[in-house]
């Protein structure tokens, strides 16, 4: 297929935290607001005058620092976002709300903290509480730590406007770029795909590390290329996965699965557009946090959640994301020492190998992959299985 | 080798390649007498418990329970070197401590459909996790709750170190990653092995101390609801713990965990209960507090692992509901006032007073009478010892569901590891302050990322702090990582070559205990 037009500019933006369009922003006046979860309500990060950045710690090398006051057994995740932080990488951020929602993260930011990695005057951190369970106690301490982790700091450190209209165009604002990337993820269920798990993983983590509103021009663009680009007649892949698990947001993971003969039609990680990426309704009868805070809590998928409907529920939404994206496999991935995906993935492998009857690739992971020959070995092999599960099933033989 | 302390030869009780000890430790005639008679206790404790045909059933059927057998040899590891009143004291917490999981796992064999299969008898059982408080019980007096993770994973590996190595081995095999808390690993492997009593009216789940355990228990929960038929409940304590704006949230957990358990038993709550409870549970904080004032002394008494190991059960899993915990307390403090009194020394020369932090070894817990017995480093109190010391109300039902909810946010370990750096590693200072300590010995239970994650601000706060800082490096349930021999060598290579110091007893300095219960 020809390269889509503003590929080349979604990569550029990945290169850095600090990107073109973060600058951009911030000499507009408008606030950065850094977070590192999804379990942190995004839209509201991204209110008139605000704009949210998810902390990833691009080119990653070296850990040294982060290894030293973090040990080796926490995620690289966390060891290379306090690196970066040590190394002044995140200086630009105003703000950084950060869930208490697993040890690794929580314990990276207050390293942040309390090594006073930070030096704006104004500067602050906020630590949330997010329910670990999805019914209405839980949505009540939601929505009280987004009102007082959020808003109010906000509100009262950077005169941000917090009211009603606010919020209701914030979210407007976040549904315009989520139905963008929606209907560009819609292409994905095509028999023959006109875009790939590559190109869509850097648009959708464009939207996650840059000011959204400044993306939609691009967007629209390529939205545009995409309704009358061309497939290529021959297939570039030998089979379709769903990804799913732990949190990529290093740009060489799906290449290296695409290269490696499997194309990603569906992104079930953090970082992923699914969910992430889908509208907020809105209705008239209840304030816009609460409205927001349940559907965050009720779409998400994180491993976290811990009652019974959301632990099944996860089965389900990824048996549903195969059928509706035609995958012929899934790949469960998580990254090296993660507590909740090394579980979840445990289990889910097992579910949807033996009750859905899916081909399952498990497999662990370090934060950037880069070429690694043993990840690209094991994809090759699982789209081998694939292959011959499809050969025999064909001839009538094993299922 | 006699009556007074120090004058045994420790070191040289050990036979390398083997389970047992050359024999029994010398104290002199009085305190070796009653040293046996404590011993003949426990003897007794064991012989009665197997005289029940379900406890014989669960013996051949539960591979966890051979581990049993090593119970007095687990109490000897842990008063090794005492003598008088300190000797008491630990045979006194221990006495209990052995009756109570005796009769803990009578109750579970007597409702296990694998056993006893007393089907009327299990609907009366509500499940607990291993490390859960036990409060909610309080209300429901016709009511028992009982963590099966405790005697299969728990206790056994206090008793025999490489108890659950098999259950983590399965966990692995069926594909979990082997750089997660080996406790929960366990669990959830000795869950997949099948290899728990099948019980319960219901069970009641809870993010206890780590992000692990939150997952462990959701497998567990698969088996139990799924085959099982055992209805769970997940009850979520907030992480930030120390915040006024998550109470009402916890509170609200407690009140729907009442009200799941109501309907799955039929079972009304009882506030006259409760409260009976909570007044014993204040009258045993205030002995504990005692203790830990002796601890800020130049003469504490109630110290060290015995302590640790005390205060989980009392605290925990008793939570006030049986009278002989509370009158064992009077006792210990009675026994503790009279040797601080008297200026007893509970080993010869107190060269280093040390606070015990982070998640301690569970397959060497003994290390702690090790080092006072081998480098005289007083180990005063431990992280898992320093729990909630708030009076909770005695009369007032809607305080009292704040209080539930203050303590189950508070479990050991998980008012540490949750909540914050201030919990963790500011208080740390304030209680070396407290305490007067000079050192801290820093469990690093490496798959603890809550721990893990403050390694480098602990060494560099302890040196703002003039502390000493030994590292204490280990893996929990795993002795195959990590093995006890390394835990010492870590405190002997900072002895010798930081403090250029020489051992009390030089015959505990290298040890062979690889093979050892």
């Amino acid at each position: 297929m020809k390269d889509l037009k503003h590929l080349y500019y979604f990569e550029k933006l990945l290169d850095e935290a600090n990107n073109e369009l973060v600058r951009e922003a911030q000499k507009e006046g408008r606030i950065c607001v850094g977070n590192v979860c999804s379990l942190v309500p995004e839209v509201l990060l991204d209110l008139p005058g605000t704009f949210t950045v998810r902390l990833r710690a691009p080119r990653t090398g070296s850990m040294e620092m982060g290894t030293y006051y973090l040990t080796s057994f926490l995620c690289e995740y966390s060891r290379a976002l306090l690196e970066r932080a040590l190394e002044g990488g995140y200086q630009f951020l105003d703000c950084l709300i950060a869930p208490d929602a697993c040890s690794m993260i929580n314990r990276a930011v207050e390293n942040m903290e309390l090594l006073k990695t930070m030096t704006k005057e104004k500067f602050f951190y906020r630590n949330m509480e997010i329910p670990m369970k999805a019914d209405d106690n839980g949505l009540s301490v939601y929505v009280s730590e987004c009102r007082s982790k959020i808003l109010e700091p906000l509100h009262e450190i950077y005169g941000i406007d917090t009211s009603e209209e606010a919020l209701l165009t914030a979210v407007e604002n976040h549904n315009k770029v989520c139905k963008l990337i929606t209907e560009i993820g819609e292409f994905r269920k095509e028999e023959n795909p006109r875009i790939t798990g590559y190109e869509y993983h850097m648009i959708t983590l464009a939207s996650y590390v840059c000011p959204k509103d400044l993306l939609v021009e691009k967007l629209e663009e390529t939205l545009e290329e995409l309704k009358t680009r061309e497939p290529d007649s021959k297939k570039q892949y030998r089979a379709k996965v769903v990804m799913a698990g732990s949190e990529i947001d290093d740009v060489d993971m799906i290449k290296l699965v695409e290269e490696s003969g499997a194309l990603v039609v569906a992104d079930r990680f953090c970082f992923g557009a699914l969910p992430g990426r889908e509208e907020i309704p809105l209705n008239h009868k209840e304030d816009i946090v609460t409205q927001v805070c349940r559907h965050y809590m009720y779409a998400s998928q994180c491993a976290r959640y811990m009652n019974k409907e959301k632990i099944q529920g996860r089965q389900i939404y990824v048996d549903q994301l195969a059928r509706e994206y035609h995958a012929d496999g899934i790949i469960y991935q998580q990254m090296k020492f993660c507590d909740y995906w090394a579980y979840e993935r445990m289990v889910c492998s097992h579910v949807l190998r033996e009750d859905y009857g899916y081909p399952v690739l498990s497999v662990d992971r370090p934060y950037a992959v880069g070429a690694s020959g043993q990840l690209r070995t094991r994809v090759q092999a699982f789209v081998e299985s694939i292959e011959i599960k499809k050969i025999q099933k064909n001839r009538g033989g094993v299922k | 080798m006699g009556k007074k302390i120090g004058s045994e030869r420790l070191g040289d009780l050990y036979q390398p390649g083997k389970k047992v000890r050359r024999r029994r430790e010398w104290r002199g005639v009085k305190d070796t007498l009653y040293d046996y008679s404590r011993w003949l206790h426990t003897m007794g404790v064991l012989g009665k418990f197997m005289l029940n045909k379900n406890n014989v059933k669960a013996f051949f059927r539960y591979r966890w329970m051979v581990n049993y057998l090593a119970v007095p040899m687990m109490v000897d590891r842990h008063t090794a070197g005492l003598r008088g009143n300190q000797l008491r004291i630990a045979h006194t917490e221990y006495d209990l401590v052995v009756e109570d999981i005796a009769k803990l796992m009578a109750n579970m064999f007597r409702a296990d459909k694998n056993t006893g299969n007393d089907q009327e008898f299990s609907k009366k059982i509500v499940i607990l996790d291993e490390n859960e408080m036990s409060h909610l019980l309080c209300g429901f007096p016709n009511l028992i709750g009982v963590g099966r993770e405790i005697p299969a994973v728990y206790v056994s590996v206090l008793l025999q170190q490489d108890a659950v190595c098999p259950y983590i081995d399965v966990a692995q095999e069926y594909g979990l990653s082997g750089d997660v808390c080996p406790m929960p690993e366990a669990e959830v492997g000795a869950s997949i092995e099948d290899d728990y009593p099948i019980f319960g009216a219901c069970a009641i789940q809870c993010n206890t101390t780590c992000d692990g355990s939150l997952m462990g228990n959701g497998v567990i929960a698969r088996r139990l609801e799924g085959e099982h038929g055992v209805p769970c409940f997940q009850l979520a304590a907030p992480m930030r713990h120390t915040e006024e704006g998550v109470q009402e949230y916890a509170a609200q957990e407690i009140r729907n965990a009442i009200k799941f358990i109501e309907d799955c038993t039929g079972e009304k709550w009882d506030w006259d209960a409760y409260f009976e409870c909570a007044k014993r549970f204040n009258a045993e904080t205030r002995e504990r507090l005692e203790w830990l004032d002796l601890s800020t002394t130049q003469y504490p008494q109630v110290i060290g692992a015995n302590l640790a190991l005390y205060t989980e059960t009392v605290y925990m899993a008793i939570g006030g509901k049986v009278q002989a915990f509370l009158d064992a307390d009077k006792k210990i403090t009675r026994l503790a006032m009279d040797s601080y009194r008297k200026k007893e020394m509970i080993v010869p020369e107190y060269r280093h007073r040390a606070i015990v932090w982070g998640v301690q070894a569970q397959y060497y817990t003994d290390f702690l009478p090790w080092l006072q017995n081998c480098w005289g480093i007083l180990p005063l109190v431990d992280m898992l010892s320093l729990v909630s010391t708030r009076m909770i109300s005695e009369n007032d039902p809607e305080q009292a569901i704040y209080d539930m909810a203050h303590l189950y946010e508070n479990m050991i370990m998980r008012n540490r590891t949750h909540g914050g750096y201030k919990v963790l590693l500011d208080d740390l200072w304030r209680f070396c302050e407290q305490f007067q300590a000079d050192m801290v010995i820093l469990w690093e239970h490496m798959s603890c990322k809550a721990l893990d994650g403050m390694h480098g601000l602990f060494e560099e706060q302890a040196r703002e702090h003039g502390i000493k800082l030994i590292w204490a490096v280990h893996d929990l349930m795993d002795p195959r990582v990590v093995p006890r021999a390394s835990l010492r060598q870590d405190v002997n290579r900072y002895m010798r070559s930081v403090l250029r110091e020489e051992p009390l007893d030089p015959s505990l300095e290298e040890i062979d205990d690889a093979a050892s219960w």
